[in-house]
């Protein structure tokens, strides 16, 4: 990291706070939790058990239980698991691409977002298994010896997912953990009691000397260079789900870029729905400032774009393919059954980041704290018209039909993001969510004779 | 014998010998099977029995497989000569009423509290006979069927053995008009046989003639064979009625007159036959002159709505070809019914038809028509009837409500039904003696002149049940006197019934002129599945005196025209019960498990309504209220509504669904002694809204041509309608080479070698112009597939699982066109590159050899990608667990249904994906007959179910490289096209184009 | 190589006072003294003057690893069981580019964090250490002999060490 980042980065705003008081302001936000957590966990645990209570209701009756109505053989869980799959990119971009870039900002948020990145990878791995019609058999798309002398099918998109998914799990919690080192160490030199000794065991007898980081900062590099290319390919793999079928609809080429800009979008908006309350409640604010946000709200409006003209191509195409399929698919999307989740998708990714073109709302965090929200929403409706719109308007017109999800699908859909929310609320009151160290590095070290040549 | 095939035989065998130890379902099962090998049967091996099928009056042969001692598929007898192989959906289904779990397991009497109780067989008897001693001969009636042939003369003579000749013989649908019509014109009361197979035009006046009317299965082949298109050759049909049934649809042109003036179009018709094209009229036809003088076209075009040159038009072309007319069907037969028959008749005559294309035979046997079931009511009402039997017959429930069938019925003192089922006239019993199923009886069926069907018992008798003609001579028997003299039958003591079937079988081989001793003319007569002989048809005149009544049926303004017709499905309600006749679609509207209302668009838009909103539908007979259905080919002045549904009784799959027609038919009897199905109704709409059952998505095809047709013209000139723009993508070379190196790889890899074919690839033809829509073949693959209903509840949700549908399309209808309906059977097309097989990832979806696209239930996942990347949309999801009696909410197979189950297909459980597979464990039946006999697979060797059982013979089967093969010769043909083929998808179906014969290019 | 106890412990505030101790240690012929900062830091590296982490080696290696793996395994997994799809070739490399291409990366990524954590066990291990250098002060531990610390400490004060300390 350091071998990046130069001292003379952009200084944080009110002054640079010391060292010191670095690690005293972030350790301050672990210990132990008031009541408002407490009334917050209760309330994700029983969102999560209702979840927990579907699934077993589900899997005892069967899928029927849930709203599928053929053609549309996939909905609401394949929705979530795109989503979710989406929302953990922005960690990885944060904290491997970013640092490729070099930019400094990015020091302030990219712990919270690559915690957020595993969680969500936690919570997406569960919807292939959630919406399989024999759960229990699902471990038959993993290549191991079996006495049915079978492998799997490896031209299958799902096995490639298999693979993806769980490769940028494996990744991306092991970066997190990398970065964690030496910051629990610090912690460690802090704390007291049990979390003295949970600190001791997970520091890994970091003490920050000139060998370890000789060897941690290069492992570092070498971590974000092949994160960094995985972070595209994940989504893109994802987005193959679809584009690999002949479904009018699915079967683009633009669906790969397309939906990595997205799966960004929808990241970068969930990571400023999860900074702005962290923020006031850790009163982080000398750290995590309005030019983080700035940042995020330019990235937003990047990515936000990038959808925003997918949407316009895909509908071109459509009509400029001449295929009937495609565009009778399209049309259906825009002025079918589904025309009002399409409005929504096009209303929360399209529109609505336009206003962040103006300066003023860049930089107000209620306005961004808003806006974020639209975008999760809009993201989350984005797979739901590809998905289930497209499979209910397909070839064949005697067998098209509608689909509306059951309450099982939605009980789980709320008990996703329980599932997400309790993994943060319980890293959040143990670990920095701020990185210590990295904060540190972009505040040059106190010297004796002014700057140095 | 490997493993697995060993297994499969050892775990059905245990039932088998069940079985065949008499069974009943509490029966505990050996755990040695056949120990004591049973005589004609190889585990494994099925058997085959010929019968009759009985579910409804046409009497079609059956073949039976029976496998290990239970009936397991019911498929028609090649040799029989009204279905020649052929069955309807009813037949095939038939097994789903021999072990419908709702069958009276053994005889029960009603307690004093008004239950049921069971009894043994001799109380009931000796009860019977007892209350026998007490009756008046003139207060014993007994009520059948139509049970035409020895069981009908058995009850004659047993009556008469009692001195009494009440004998009502009650078939809902008895052709009053019909008959009526013929003793008028020819003095022959009897209801003709209509040649169709030797008439080039046929002309129909609202028969159904493809789905209920007389013998549809009979009269589907003869069409199918005479208008199918072949080598630029076809028929015309042309039908006029009101609203466009099934067999409407498959008219090259339909003409809707105003509801009731059918008789005025018929009569203008033969006016103008008679006066212009009557070269072909037998000499006394000029005496018809006179009697139509008054049917001018042009003085009754404004009443009909027919113009003068239409009704020119047609008859020139009835008179040029040879062609037949047919009368109004049970769906038309209004309050001039008989006067539309009559008109027919003359049609017919003028034409010089008769005795060619239409043929008489004997007058019938007895059917009684609604006029003398009336008169029975009036009879049990005022306390003269004093004991009452019923066998194979729910007046009850089958006759308009008004007429209080009910409440007369229950008046009768004593009641004895023989009935199989606790149906709304058996609830009313006070003695339940329920008779054997077709399956399991000795019986005999005369269906027409010169054809006596034999029934055998395939198997054992399910339940306690007993046949009832035994039942009878044993009361007979015991009653003593004469009665008892009368049947001694040689003192049989066992098998009476059927002694008593063998003395009239004696009887017959005289007849027949058969010298030979009668063991072997019975036993030739048994396999056969029945005896028949040609019989020379009746001469018939026009009758003295002849005279026309004057058709008065209308409408008044402001109200409708309800019409009330037979349901191909349910027939007259009697197939109610069974499931897989309750979730088969209606071909019209699509609908499964209720009722609905026929409604024209604009009528329901006029009324503010839309599919699925119910509307009280109100007579002066009473009300109900059922939801609508718009239906583009129906008059706006019309409404209908099918009969059927809304039974009280009958079981669980029947009781409570939709409402009953009956409730909405007037009482009085007609002229010719009929109930009128044609009513005035007032609509009113209630607000209430709920979704059709139904398995159709959108009725149009959004011109993607699936469903692709021309005209006979237009198709001698070349000119054949196009599907999607996008045309078909070139097949990349590379993939083609793949493609052969593939077939020979895994053809390397099969067993059946020089067996089979050296290179297979299973293809099957359809042909458009044959299909009529009947929906037999879908019947015929859920009883070959162990396919399961999934009931109203998912079909609403789009999960049926039927693995060949009938897709109906319709074409037209918008101003000026004329409205065109096409219908398309869709099973799993069997891709050469199947988009369902990469995208699945545990290979649950494969390519086989001979070029089947696998399915491997038990490896399936669930992960339905399969399902989402099938352009046909042909794939079916188990979303329930339908195969265990774990999920009662979703369990297909109550016992004893689930021995209907084939052995030899998979049951499919919770969560896998299943589809058509062209029967492929008859593909490899016969591969592995094949091999045993050490020969090769001859094309026909396999026949899929669908094809086995398709009335019309539009489907062929065979193997696509072998160019000698039919289905070879017929995907060649110019109307060839696969289904979605520019997506490169390279199907193993070829569709053959509808053809319509139609004046207009 | 084992840790050793013995030796003087200084705690540096400013980085250029550090660096400067660290080059006068070398000079004077110190190789084995270890250094400790809150944060990786230029100048001290510099100072220090370590050749670079060969831990690069180990992505290279684990990376090549996943590739070949990866194609390795779907060729001969689909060789292996045989059956066609969609009327493809039953072997096509195209798709199970994505595979080897996830395999590169996850093995890359677990060589390279072996690879550290290997190199990591191999450095000295370092008895003497303060709290204080996680957080915002610079430690340096130079191991010596008693007879030699006084020199030592003598340096360190004077190239400004906020505290020396002689560990026995």
């Amino acid at each position: 990291m350091a071998t990046s980042v130069q001292p003379d980065a952009p200084p944080a705003p009110h002054g640079h706070p010391t060292y010191h008081e670095v690690t005293r302001d972030i350790a301050a936000t672990l210990g132990n939790p008031g009541r408002g957590y407490f009334v917050l966990m209760g309330f994700v645990l029983l969102v999560l058990g209702a979840g927990v209570f579907a699934l077993l209701y589900q899997i005892r009756w069967g899928l029927g239980v849930a709203g599928y109505t053929p053609p549309v053989m996939w909905g609401v869980y394949i929705t979530t698991f795109v989503f979710w799959v989406g929302i953990a990119h922005s960690g990885t971009l944060i904290s491997a691409i970013l640092y490729l870039f070099r930019s400094a900002w990015r020091t302030a948020v990219y712990r919270t977002a690559e915690a957020m990145t595993v969680f969500a990878v936690m919570t997406a791995g569960l919807f292939p298994l959630i919406h399989v019609g024999r759960l229990w058999y699902a471990y038959w798309l993993i290549p191991y010896p079996n006495q049915r002398g079978l492998w799997v099918n490896f031209k299958s998109p799902l096995v490639w997912d298999v693979f993806a998914v769980s490769t940028y799990f494996t990744v991306s919690t092991l970066f997190l953990i990398l970065g964690l080192v030496p910051d629990v160490a610090a912690i460690r030199d802090k704390a007291v009691g049990w979390r003295k000794k949970l600190y001791r065991l997970t520091s890994l007898g970091w003490r920050g000397t000139d060998q370890q980081w000789r060897h941690y900062t290069k492992a570092y590099l070498y971590m974000a260079a092949l994160a960094t290319p995985l972070v595209l390919s994940v989504h893109s793999v994802v987005s193959w789900d679809f584009a690999m079928g002949i479904v009018p609809g699915w079967h683009a080429t633009i669906f790969a870029p397309y939906f990595v800009a997205g799966a960004i979008y929808s990241g970068v908006a969930m990571v400023v729905t999860l900074i702005v309350p962290i923020r006031k409640v850790f009163r982080l604010e000398r750290y995590v400032t309005a030019v983080h946000f700035e940042n995020l709200a330019k990235l937003l409006l990047l990515t936000g774009s990038i959808v925003g003209y997918s949407y316009v191509t895909e509908y071109f195409i459509a009509w400029y393919s001449g295929n009937p399929f495609e565009r009778a698919s399209f049309w259906n999307r825009a002025f079918g059954n589904y025309w009002w989740a399409t409005w929504t998708m096009l209303l929360c990714n399209g529109a609505l980041p336009l206003l962040l073109w103006f300066k003023k709302v860049r930089r107000s965090i209620p306005a961004l704290f808003v806006l974020s929200l639209f975008v999760n929403l809009g993201m989350w409706f984005e797979r739901y018209v590809v998905i289930v719109t497209s499979l209910s308007h397909e070839y064949e017109p005697y067998a098209m039909g509608h689909y509306t999800a059951s309450w099982v699908d939605l009980t789980i859909l709320a008990g996703s993001f329980a599932w997400f929310f309790m993994w943060f609320l319980l890293f959040a009151k143990n670990f920095p969510t701020v990185s210590i160290t990295e904060v540190k590095e972009i505040i040059p070290m106190p010297r004796r004779k002014g700057a140095h040549a | 014998m490997n493993r697995r095939r060993f297994l499969k035989v050892l775990g059905v065998t245990g039932g088998g010998a069940a079985a065949m130890g008499g069974c009943s379902t509490e029966r505990v099962e050996k755990l040695i099977p056949y120990l004591v090998p049973v005589e004609d049967q190889i585990p494994g091996i099925a058997t085959f029995y010929a019968s009759t099928c009985r579910e409804c009056p046409a009497g079609c042969g059956v073949h039976v497989r029976v496998r290990e001692g239970r009936a397991v598929k019911v498929e028609g007898n090649p040799d029989h000569p009204i279905n020649a192989g052929r069955l309807c959906a009813r037949g095939q289904t038939a097994l789903q009423g021999t072990y419908n779990p709702d069958r009276l397991r053994g005889p029960m009497a009603r307690t004093a509290s008004g239950g049921f109780e069971a009894i043994s067989w001799d109380d009931a008897l000796a009860r019977v006979t007892e209350r026998l001693a007490g009756v008046s001969p003139d207060g014993l009636w007994f009520v059948t069927g139509d049970e035409r042939g020895t069981l009908h003369e058995l009850v004659r003579e047993w009556l008469g053995a009692f001195g009494s000749h009440n004998h009502l013989v009650f078939e809902p649908f008895a052709y009053e008009a019909l008959r009526r019509a013929g003793a008028d014109v020819f003095g022959v009361g009897a209801v003709p046989t209509y040649r169709l197979g030797e008439a080039q035009y046929v002309l129909s006046f609202g028969a159904d003639f493809l789905e209920t009317w007389v013998s549809p299965v009979d009269q589907t082949r003869a069409f199918a064979r005479a208008h199918g298109y072949h080598d630029g050759r076809m028929g015309r049909y042309v039908h006029v009625e009101p609203r466009m049934s099934m067999t409407a649809m498959n008219a090259d042109e339909w003409i809707a007159p105003t509801p009731g003036t059918e008789a005025i179009v018929a009569l203008t018709l033969a006016h103008v036959v008679a006066n212009h094209h009557a070269d072909r009229a037998p000499a006394d036809a000029g005496s018809l002159k006179a009697l139509l003088a008054q049917y001018e076209p042009e003085a009754t075009a404004a009443r009909t709505g027919v113009s003068a040159e239409t009704i020119h038009r047609l008859a020139e072309e009835f008179t040029a070809a040879p062609s037949v007319a047919l009368p109004g069907g049970i769906g038309t037969q209004h309050a001039d019914a008989h006067i539309t028959a009559m008109a027919v008749h003359l049609l017919n005559y003028l034409a010089g038809n008769v005795g060619r294309t239409v043929v008489f035979g004997q007058d019938d046997a007895g059917v009684a028509d609604y006029a003398a079931a009336a008169r029975f009511a009036e009879a049990a009402g005022s306390g003269a009837v004093g004991v009452l039997f019923v066998h194979g017959a729910n007046p009850v429930y089958a006759t308009p409500a008004g007429l209080g069938m009910a409440d007369a019925v229950a008046k009768v003192p004593f009641k004895v039904s023989f009935s199989r089922f606790l149906d709304e006239t058996t609830v009313l019993a006070d003695l339940i003696l329920p008779d054997h199923d077709p399956m399991e009886q000795w019986n005999d069926f005369a269906a027409r002149d010169g054809v006596w069907s034999l029934q055998q018992p395939v198997m054992e008798p399910v339940f306690d049940t007993r046949q009832t003609g035994d039942v009878l001579i044993d009361i007979a028997r015991r009653a003593g006197g004469t009665a008892a003299s009368r049947f001694a039958l040689g003192a049989a003591t066992s098998d009476l019934y059927k002694t008593y079937l063998q003395g009239r079988w004696r009887a017959r081989q005289r007849g027949l002129g058969d010298r030979g001793p009668f063991e072997d003319f019975w036993h030739a007569a048994v396999q056969r599945g029945g005896a028949w002989t040609e019989t020379t048809p009746r001469a018939v005149r026009l009758a003295r005196g002849l005279s026309i009544g004057t058709p008065s049926q209308s409408t008044p303004k402001g109200q409708f025209t309800l019409i009330v017709y037979p349901s191909i499905s349910l027939f007259d309600g009697r197939g109610a019960n069974r499931p897989w006749l309750q979730e088969l679609p209606d071909p019209v509207t699509k609908v499964t498990w209720s009722s609905w209302l026929e409604i024209h668009p604009e009528t329901a838009e006029g009324l503010g309504i839309a599919e699925g909103d119910f509307v009280e539908v109100t007579s002066d007979a009473g009300s109900v209220e059922v939801p609508v259905y718009p239906h583009p080919g129906i008059r706006p002045d019309v409404v209908a509504m099918p009969f059927g549904q809304g039974h009280t009784g009958y079981g669980r799959y029947a009781e409570g669904r939709g409402a009953s027609a009956y409730q909405l038919l007037g009482q009085d009897p007609t002229a010719f002694g009929g109930v009128a199905t044609y009513t005035v109704v007032s609509l009113k709409p209630t607000g209430r809204h709920e979704p059709l059952a139904k398995t159709e998505g959108k009725n149009r095809q959004l011109g993607r041509g699936i469903a692709q047709a021309a005209t006979l013209t237009g198709l001698a000139a070349g000119v054949v309608e196009h599907g999607p723009e996008e045309a078909a993508a070139p097949v990349p070379e590379r993939e083609e080479r793949v493609l052969a190196e593939v077939a020979e790889r895994q053809q390397e890899l099969t067993k059946y070698g020089p067996y089979a074919f050296e290179t297979t690839r299973w293809g099957m033809a359809v042909d458009l112009s044959k299909c009529t829509g009947c929906g037999a073949c879908v019947a015929a693959c859920s009883a070959e597939n162990n396919v399961p209903f999934v009931g109203a509840d998912q079909v609403r949700h789009g999960r049926e699982m039927q693995w060949i549908r009938i897709e109906r399309y319709f074409e037209g209808g918008e101003a000026g066109k004329p409205l065109e309906t096409r219908f398309v059977p869709m099973m799993c097309q069997q891709c050469g590159n199947a988009p369902c097989e990469p995208v699945c990832p545990v290979f649950a979806a494969y390519h086989t050899a001979d070029g089947l696209n696998g399915q491997a239930y038990n490896r399936c996942v669930g992960t339905r990608y399969c399902s989402n990347n099938c352009p046909y949309k042909v794939r079916y999801f188990n979303w329930y667990d339908m195969s265990t009696p774990n999920d009662p909410k979703t369990f297909a197979w109550p016992e004893p249904m689930n021995w209907l189950l084939n052995p030899d297909v998979t049951v499919r459980s919770k969560g896998v994906m299943e589809k058509c597979t062209f029967c492929v464990q008859r593909i490899r039946g016969a591969q592995h007959e094949a091999r045993l006999a050490d020969r090769k697979l001859a094309d026909g060797d396999v026949v899929t179910a669908c094809q086995q059982t398709c009335p019309a013979d539009a489907i062929v089967f065979g193997n696509t490289t072998d160019p000698a093969s039919r289905v070879v010769a017929l995907a060649g043909d110019q109307r060839g096209y696969g289904v979605l083929d520019g997506l490169n998808t390279r199907p193993s179906v070829t569709y053959l184009m509808k053809v319509r014969n139609v004046a207009e290019g | 190589m084992s840790a050793r106890a013995a030796g003087v412990l200084a705690a540096f505030r400013h980085v250029d006072d550090a660096s400067h101790a660290i080059r006068t240690l070398k000079e004077m012929g110190y190789r084995d003294f270890t250094v400790y900062t809150p944060v990786p830091n230029h100048e001290i590296a510099a100072a220090v003057g370590h050749r670079i982490s060969p831990v690069r080696r180990w992505t290279l290696a684990g990376g090549l690893t996943g590739l070949s793996l990866g194609f390795l395994m779907t060729l001969w997994m689909s060789l292996d069981y045989p059956i066609v799809v969609g009327g493809k070739p039953i072997p096509s490399v195209i798709p199970y580019i994505v595979i080897a291409f996830e395999l590169t990366i996850l093995c890359g990524a677990l060589a390279t964090l072996t690879g550290l954590v290997v190199h990591i066990v191999r450095t000295r291990k370092t008895a003497a250490y303060d709290p204080r250098f996680t957080d915002d002060q610079i430690g340096v531990f130079v191991p010596c002999d008693t007879d030699r610390t006084g020199a030592v400490q003598e340096l360190l004060q004077t190239s400004g060490a906020e505290e020396v300390r002689v560990e026995a």
